[in-house]
């Protein structure tokens, strides 16, 4: 079994092609990630320094993902986030990342980057 | 179980504004942090606050969170004006939700909020029945070294 680094938010952001919407956490080393939809399985299952794939887009992500204590957000489907959720994200210092690509596809793509 | 209140706080939760939702629940998580409780206890008493303000956003007119400190733990009361709770067993059970269309289309209404709060919690304590609101008692007990407890004859803080 191969070693393998530890990827930092950054780095999944430029492999993964993702556009920044708040450039947060950029250096934080990501431990792990949910791609979920449902706000109490995030919650719940969401640990310290992991990212979080969705297609919601409201202010209410930003809370989850800050109790929860995740580095960042990565909103697929092509979906834009509303401007609180924008605002919450740079006051909550969480970073918030868009794609035109699926949750499938990028958690695919983290996987393959060495995140597990 | 140690008397000794070192802080107290409230919050108030507005219904139905779901772009407000989880407020409560920071401000909660920075004052614990502040009042130095350990990460462990404050992401536990976190993310159970955070499924009971959302239960008020999403069922109630209007509610509060009060959260009280003490030494060897976190007790934290939400309190609502709403339909209350008509079936409490059925609430407990996960997977159950009578959550609306619209709220379930931005990801809530999983019917995960009450097994959370039971889950993070190590006391939970519901009052609610037919249109009589619903009163949600909590206590984490806090680990046993963690700083900023003050010792024994510190009066502490309160606010």
């Amino acid at each position: 079994m191969g070693y393998l680094q530890p990827v930092t938010v950054g780095r999944a952001v430029e492999a993964l092609g993702l556009a920044a919407v708040v450039s947060a956490e950029l250096g934080g080393e990501i431990s792990g990630a949910q791609v979920s939809d449902l706000l109490s399985y995030v919650m719940a299952e969401g640990k310290r320094g992991q990212v979080w794939i969705t297609i919601q887009t409201h202010p209410n992500i930003v809370a989850v993902a800050g109790l929860a204590g995740m580095h960042a957000i990565f909103i697929a489907g092509g979906f834009e986030p509303e401007p609180e959720t924008v605002a919450r994200a740079e006051e909550e210092e969480i970073g918030l990342f868009i794609s035109a690509e699926t949750s499938y596809t990028l958690a695919g793509r983290l996987y393959e980057l060495g995140v597990r | 179980m140690d008397t000794r209140r070192l802080a107290h706080h409230e919050f108030p939760i507005l219904g139905r504004a779901y772009f407000l939702g989880g407020r409560a629940s920071t401000s909660v998580k920075q004052v614990l942090r502040e009042a130095g409780v350990s990460e462990a206890t404050v992401r536990r008493v976190a993310v159970a606050c955070y499924e009971a303000e959302m239960n008020v956003v999403l069922h109630a007119r209007s509610g509060y969170l009060a959260l009280d400190i003490y030494p060897d733990r976190v007790v934290v009361a939400v309190i609502d004006k709403g339909p209350g709770i008509e079936n409490l067993e059925l609430a407990m059970t996960p997977g159950w939700s009578s959550a609306s269309d619209e709220a379930r289309a931005l990801g809530f209404g999983a019917g995960m909020g009450l097994p959370n709060i039971r889950d993070q919690a190590d006391k939970m304590e519901i009052q609610s029945g037919k249109g009589e609101g619903v009163r949600l008692f909590l206590t984490f007990n806090r680990e046993g070294c963690e700083s900023g407890v003050p010792a024994a004859g510190d009066s502490g803080t309160s606010s």
